[in-house]
């Protein structure tokens, strides 16, 4: 293994890992705020589940760009 | 399907307004509006109940709070068919004679039924206080079995904290001040944290030694005022025989409860949901208009049980009550309550939609297709043989077992669920990650989820987000030219074409189309953005070509369906292994076992989330139309 190869494999795991980061930090966020509105209003659950699955697009987008890395290193050797 | 609703207006004799509000109730269709929210020309002045009423309301409510209460008292064991004969025959009753029957029941049972739960909660008072106090005084019972019992001599028991014993020390001192050497001090480190003393005095000195006690801040071991007095070994046996008898007395206390159950239980339910049914009776008065000799009801129920209506108020109150359509208008639209009425195997799908909000009336109701894609992509996700049955297996239990409505439909929803999990398992040939194609040479049908094939699957996840999303415009579409909604239509029309030539454009790089068709996608493209610019006026311009990069996102989100999906196929191989490695088979086998269970907790809930997101959030915001108000009939409260 080259040491291209080697900076695209941390590529990929970097942009999922702050991909992930970033979902995680944005979800903690939502989260805490959307217990608190379920303790005063349960029927509140369906829109608070939305919210909090929104960030998750980003941990997908992250997870999208890596598989390309991956794909373009098998592609490339 | 949204049920079709109408409203109507109901009007008649004043002299009939019980037996047609008592008729509605049984029928339990309509949704009663209060007059005075109902089109201002057609105010009416609003109903009152008469004195007599007043005092009927002011009667039955006490009644049945007594009545509510008997019923948290008594334990369950009425059978239901019985009941549902009982409560039939009450609401043919007049309201005077409910009263009188519940009054005589109140007054009959209220004593005995208080008396036996007052001793009920006395005896577990007195348990947990005398086991409480046994604790304490099984650390000083080793202590008074080495002091002689003397007679007019008296004993206190005291508990020190063992690091504060030093004070026993100060204690003996100034009982040899007070009382000279009349006395006796026995000290023992009873466990860890607490040391044990017994002081034995003259009985003549014990307001001195109590006092000394108080001024100290000591307080001696008090026990309950029927043991006062008894030796430490007397009291702790007599507290042990105590304790063996209360059980016994709890078991004759609701032995008696039980019995009270069985004679007066029915009558309980039967008569506080009786009168529940006529107090709502009373405070659907106060929502009618009329004069001084009609009154006019105005509601809403379902247009298929008009006819049943009809032939209720013909029946129990008479042809002096007649129902009429009232024409909704447009801007009344909006207030229409919505009732979902779908096919049984779609029904248990309606409370994940409603969970959102539900639609607007006059709206598309998305249950069919969410229970059509949402087990689809949880089989998708979750794609394994061994997980698909286990899923079915807890589902037909819950089916079995359980009368709770919610989990009855969540465990229908899980049924569909398995099956596609069970059939994407056969698909991508996986029983508990590869450990079927190691153990029985089980094959894919399709393609394995792991090696070169990943690509295919990342392109079939794709497809299936951009065929959910274009399915999702074109209902918008549909919605729009429905309602005659120019600017909604323009823009849903927009995102359509320009998602199309997104895809369009992405084949001809891919080499799947020819290159010749660049310059027609790029148009196609262009004519997308402008349309869905057009309602964003001059913003357009920026906002449109956002839009676009939005919709790409869109269906890019659905690459989580293979990517979930992967996650819990690698997590299964770690666990296979886990047990490769193990020295030892049995630990293997156990930490494997574990990590696959851990895996199908987490495997159902983030397929059940995801695919749930994926509906409510890239799908629904394509045309779903939410803000319905729930349809609540005027009912029976039932039993």
């Amino acid at each position: 293994m080259d040491i291209n190869t080697g900076l695209l494999a941390i590529g990929a795991g970097l942009a999922v890992g702050l991909a992930a980061l970033a979902t995680g930090w944005a979800q903690g966020r939502i989260g805490s705020a959307g217990a608190g509105a379920l303790t005063e209003k349960p029927e509140l659950f369906g829109s608070i589940l939305i919210m909090l699955a929104l960030p998750e697009t980003l941990v997908i987008l992250g997870f999208a760009v890596a598989a390309m890395i991956i794909l373009l290193l098998k592609a490339g050797g | 399907m949204l049920l079709p609703m109408m409203k109507i207006q109901i009007v008649g004799s004043k002299e009939k307004l019980e037996a047609t509000l008592r008729a509605i109730q049984r029928l339990g269709t309509v949704q009663i509006q209060d007059v005075a929210e109902h089109g201002q020309a057609q105010v009416l002045p609003k109903l009152s109940l008469d004195a007599n009423a007043l005092q009927r309301r002011d009667q039955i409510n006490p009644l049945v709070a007594r009545l509510g209460s008997f019923a948290a008292i008594l334990p369950p064991g009425i059978k239901a068919p019985e009941l549902s004969r009982a409560y039939e025959a009450a609401s043919l009753k007049s309201t005077e004679e409910l009263i009188t029957e519940a009054q005589r029941v109140v007054g009959e049972l209220g004593p005995k039924s208080q008396a036996l739960a007052l001793r009920g909660d006395e005896l577990q008072a007195e348990q947990a206080s005398l086991t409480r106090y046994q604790a304490t005084l099984r650390k000083v019972a080793p202590l008074a079995a080495e002091i002689p019992r003397l007679a007019g001599y008296e004993t206190a028991a005291l508990l020190i904290e063992r690091r504060s014993a030093a004070v026993l020390d100060l204690v003996r001192q100034k009982l040899s001040e007070i009382i000279g050497d009349n006395f006796e001090l026995s000290a023992r480190h009873v466990d860890e944290q607490t040391t044990a003393a017994i002081v034995v005095f003259p009985t003549e000195q014990s307001a001195r030694v109590n006092a000394l006690f108080g001024r100290e801040n000591i307080t001696p071991l008090r026990l309950p005022q029927e043991l006062a007095g008894a030796s430490l070994t007397d009291t702790l046996a007599t507290m042990a025989q105590r304790l063996a008898e209360i059980p016994r007395d709890i078991a004759r206390v609701e032995d008696e409860l039980r019995q009270l159950a069985a004679s007066w239980g029915s009558s309980v339910t039967v008569l506080r949901a009786a009168l529940s049914d006529r107090s709502a009776q009373m405070e659907v008065v106060g929502m009618a208009g009329g004069t001084r000799y009609t009154f006019v009801l105005v509601g809403w129920m379902p247009r298929r049980d008009l006819g049943d209506l009809n032939e209720a108020l013909q029946r129990q109150a008479g042809p002096e009550v007649l129902v009429g359509e009232i024409k909704v208008g447009r801007e009344e639209m909006k207030q229409v309550p919505v009732a979902l009425a779908n096919l049984p195997p779609v029904r248990p799908f309606e409370f994940l939609v409603a969970l959102v909000a539900l639609p607007r009336y006059g709206a598309l109701d998305p249950t069919p297709l969410m229970a059509l894609f949402m087990p689809l992509f949880f089989g998708l996700i979750l794609g394994d043989i061994a997980h698909g049955l286990l899923l079915l297996l807890c589902a037909v239990v819950v089916l079995r077992l359980c009368r709770n409505q919610t989990y009855r439909s969540l465990a229908q929803v899980m049924v569909l669920c398995g099956f596609w999990s069970l059939l994407f398992g056969f698909l991508f040939g996986e029983f508990l990650g590869a450990l079927g194609r190691q153990l029985f040479g089980l094959k894919p049908l399709w393609m394995e989820r792991s090696g070169a094939t990943i690509k295919s699957l990342f392109a079939f996840a794709l497809a299936l987000g951009a065929a959910h999303v274009l399915l999702g415009f074109a209902l918008g579409i549909w919605e729009a030219l429905r309602v005659k909604a120019r600017k909604v239509l323009s823009e849903r029309l927009g995102k359509f074409i320009a998602l199309i030539a997104v895809f369009w454009l992405v084949a001809v790089v891919a080499g799947t189309l020819p290159r010749d068709l660049t310059t027609p996608g790029i148009a196609t493209l262009i004519v997308g953005i402008a349309l869905l610019s057009i309602p964003m006026g001059w913003l357009g311009g920026i906002l449109g070509p956002i839009e676009t990069l939005g919709l790409i996102s869109n269906v890019l989100s659905y690459l989580r369906l293979a990517a979930i999906g992967l996650s819990s196929f690698y997590l299964a191989e770690v666990a296979n292994r886990l047990y490769g490695v193990a020295t030892n088979v049995a630990v293997g086998a156990i930490v494997a076992g574990l990590l696959h269970a851990l895996n199908l907790a987490i495997g159902i809930v983030s397929a059940t989330i995801q695919s749930l997101r994926l509906h409510y959030v890239e799908f629904f915001s394509k045309f779903y139309e939410s803000g319905g108000a729930p349809f609540r009939p005027f009912k029976q409260s039932g039993v």
